[in-house]
């Protein structure tokens, strides 16, 4: 059994605009110890998905249909209660802009020592801030800054952090939301290969929200496309990246600029997202795709199995 | 190109430091040296890019060379002519000559100003053209950043545009006057990768067409390669690295410039990546302030030489040229 399921997955938000299809019957799977990457531009759902499988979608937000099965228990079902005991417990997650989301009249120990004792009351105080020493080896911040406040830390600091809160609790399954993008170069290098390394030791399985293929590709063994709210190519990274099917996978790839490869080989995708309140009917990357078919503005494409493991959402492959 | 009566834009030994407020008791605070000695030269009709980390004092050139902050000491040369302390008439002209493109478009546009007036205020302020051959630029300017066709944006206010329009808008707004040179700091840092490749390509259009000298300000290598002809990389205030940009990045001499390479997730390829390893783990503690910037995190540092004095930029090869004691040439 899978420890992540997602089937069929749709979400949308109420708008002043209308109902805001965000997320449209999205499916994909996670093993125990697995990373699976979301890539995709600002406004494709990869942040939405996030959130859903936390519960903790904005008021005005909501799951319109389908399951996500936290291994073997669908937590769209859940109570608050029940939902309460998995979230951080089981999985956590790390927030973009991370570095504002700690309390800044807090001592950094204290508020991760907090987040123990409020999720296991059966921890004693000393106990959990002997944790407390332990996460901050972990992610690499000296044990002399256990006592600081939140703004002596750099911003590297801060979200390493945030990174050991996530761990406080020893989840199974992590969602790291853009956990690196406020970051300098060598900053998120450091950070992406300790993420990783924390990975390997403690079996996590991962779910990495990024608009960065490249941050995607060094992370993740798993990788799923979104555009505009669909899961438009998944598959292992090696497929994916290496032969890519999916059009709009392919235009990614093609426009963004590397330090290795060819120089002349960045090409824009023209035009701009579709609007979501009223997507389009046929394929939602149609307008913008190079060689689109007659069938394709008016049929809504189906998931073509490019390899084992490896699908595409698109009439053309 | 690479003349001395062809640079457009000259900087030397250009420093800026801010002074240290201090606490509401106590000490005055320290000063903060933002930029040091830094010298480069702009050649006309190049795209030169800035790279740098947060704090290296990037933007700091960029407002600098504008005049929107005031230098500590050195002097900016814009085709020969003194800029610094520039007053009155002799300083609009400048201005009308040199425009900047900043990062954030949803910042930078009035959002209570349609379109038109945005991108013909520039006009305006310097007195070009009469209201319709005013109106017939802002046509022609718009349709060349690709808002086309130019009557259905003039109209319009920011908040109808997507990040991308935004960006062309202010894209379209520093070239209106045809400048000769343009300073871009960070103009997609903002916007998704499918979106910047075109920013990129309209300023590059730009450069082709109107035949505009600009400087790319940037903190990622990979753009600064796509765009730019020449790049000098920038740490801590102190230019470490300068050159062709498919030299530095193909070929990078300075310890700093290989770190900076060697963090960048290198896509494609991350199962043979060779590491050039330059970083320290830890940094070093370092009490005095002569040395070399990098040298509290230099892994091949040499103690005694690189803590007692800094190193200024040498040749390396051709226009190649380093700020470092351990290369041979610099």
């Amino acid at each position: 059994m899978a420890l992540l399921e997602v089937d069929n997955l749709s979400i949308g938000y109420n708008t002043k605009k209308g109902y805001l299809k965000a997320v449209e019957k999205v499916s994909f799977d996670l093993e125990a110890g697995a990373s699976l990457g979301f890539v995709g531009e600002s406004g494709c759902g990869k942040t939405t998905i996030g959130m859903a499988l936390m519960g903790l979608l904005p008021p005005n937000g909501s799951v319109k249909e389908g399951r996500i099965l936290f291994e073997g228990k669908n937590t769209l079902e859940m109570t608050d209660e029940e939902l309460r005991k998995i979230r951080w417990r089981e999985m956590a997650m790390i927030f973009q802009a991370a570095m504002n989301a700690l309390n800044p009249v807090q001592r950094v120990g204290n508020q991760i020592a907090e987040a123990i004792l409020v999720h296991d009351p059966s921890v004693e105080k000393d106990q959990a801030m002997d944790q407390v020493e332990n996460l901050f080896r972990l992610v690499g911040i000296p044990l002399d800054r256990l006592r600081d406040y939140p703004h002596q830390y750099s911003g590297g600091m801060k979200q390493r952090a945030v990174i050991a809160m996530a761990l406080a609790c020893r989840p199974k399954l992590i969602i790291a939301d853009e956990p690196t993008t406020a970051l300098d170069v060598i900053v998120q290098d450091q950070i992406l290969g300790e993420i990783k390394e924390l990975q390997k030791e403690f079996d996590l399985s991962i779910i990495f929200i990024s608009h960065d293929i490249s941050i995607v590709a060094h992370m993740c063994d798993h990788i799923g496309v979104m555009y505009a709210g669909q899961l438009v190519e998944c598959g292992p990274r090696e497929g994916v990246f290496e032969s890519p099917a999916h059009p709009y996978t392919k235009a990614l790839l093609s426009s963004f600029p590397t330090v290795t490869g060819k120089r002349s080989d960045l090409i824009p995708i023209p035009g701009e997202t579709p609007n979501l309140v009223v997507p389009p009917h046929g394929c939602r990357f149609c307008d913008r795709c190079s060689g689109p078919e007659a069938s394709c503005s008016t049929e809504p494409p189906q998931w073509v199995e490019i390899a084992p493991g490896h699908r595409a959402l698109c009439c053309r492959c | 190109m690479n003349t001395q009566d062809e640079s457009v834009l000259k900087i030397r030994d250009v420093t800026k430091v801010y002074k240290g407020k201090g606490a509401l008791f106590g000490a005055s605070g320290k000063d903060v040296t933002a930029l040091d000695r830094v010298s480069f030269d702009i050649f006309k009709g190049e795209i030169f890019g800035l790279v740098g980390e947060s704090g290296s004092g990037k933007t700091t050139v960029g407002r600098l060379i504008v005049g929107l902050e005031d230098v500590s000491s050195g002097k900016i040369f814009l085709n020969g002519r003194e800029v610094v302390g520039l007053k009155g008439r002799a300083r609009k002209e400048f201005r009308s000559q040199v425009q900047m493109i900043f990062q954030d478009p949803y910042q930078s546009l009035n959002p209570q100003r349609a379109i038109y007036d945005t991108v013909s205020e520039p006009l305006k302020i310097h007195g070009v053209g009469n209201a319709s051959t005013k109106r017939d630029l802002v046509r022609e300017i718009l349709q060349s950043v690709g808002l086309s066709p130019p009557d259905d944006f003039l109209f319009k206010y920011p908040h109808r545009l997507s990040g991308g329009q935004r960006q062309r808008v202010a894209i379209a707004r520093a070239m209106v006057l045809k400048p000769t040179f343009v300073i871009a700091d960070e103009p997609t840092s903002m916007l998704d990768a499918s979106i910047s490749a075109q920013i990129f390509n309209i300023l590059l259009d730009m450069r082709n067409r109107l035949d505009v000298t600009q400087m790319f300000i940037t903190h990622s290598l990979a753009a600064a390669r796509y765009l730019c002809d020449r790049v000098a990389v920038i740490y801590r205030g102190n230019l470490m690295e300068i050159g062709s940009a498919e030299e530095v990045i193909r070929n990078p001499k300075h310890p700093y410039t290989q770190a900076l390479l060697d963090a960048v997730p290198k896509f494609g390829h991350h199962r043979d990546v060779s590491r050039y390893g330059t970083l320290l783990i830890k940094d070093r503690d370092v009490a005095g302030e002569n040395g070399c910037v990098f040298f509290p995190r230099c892994a091949v540092a040499l103690e005694d030489r690189c803590a007692g004095s800094r190193p200024l930029l040498g040749r390396v090869s051709g226009e190649h040229r380093v700020a470092c004691f351990l290369v041979e040439g610099a």
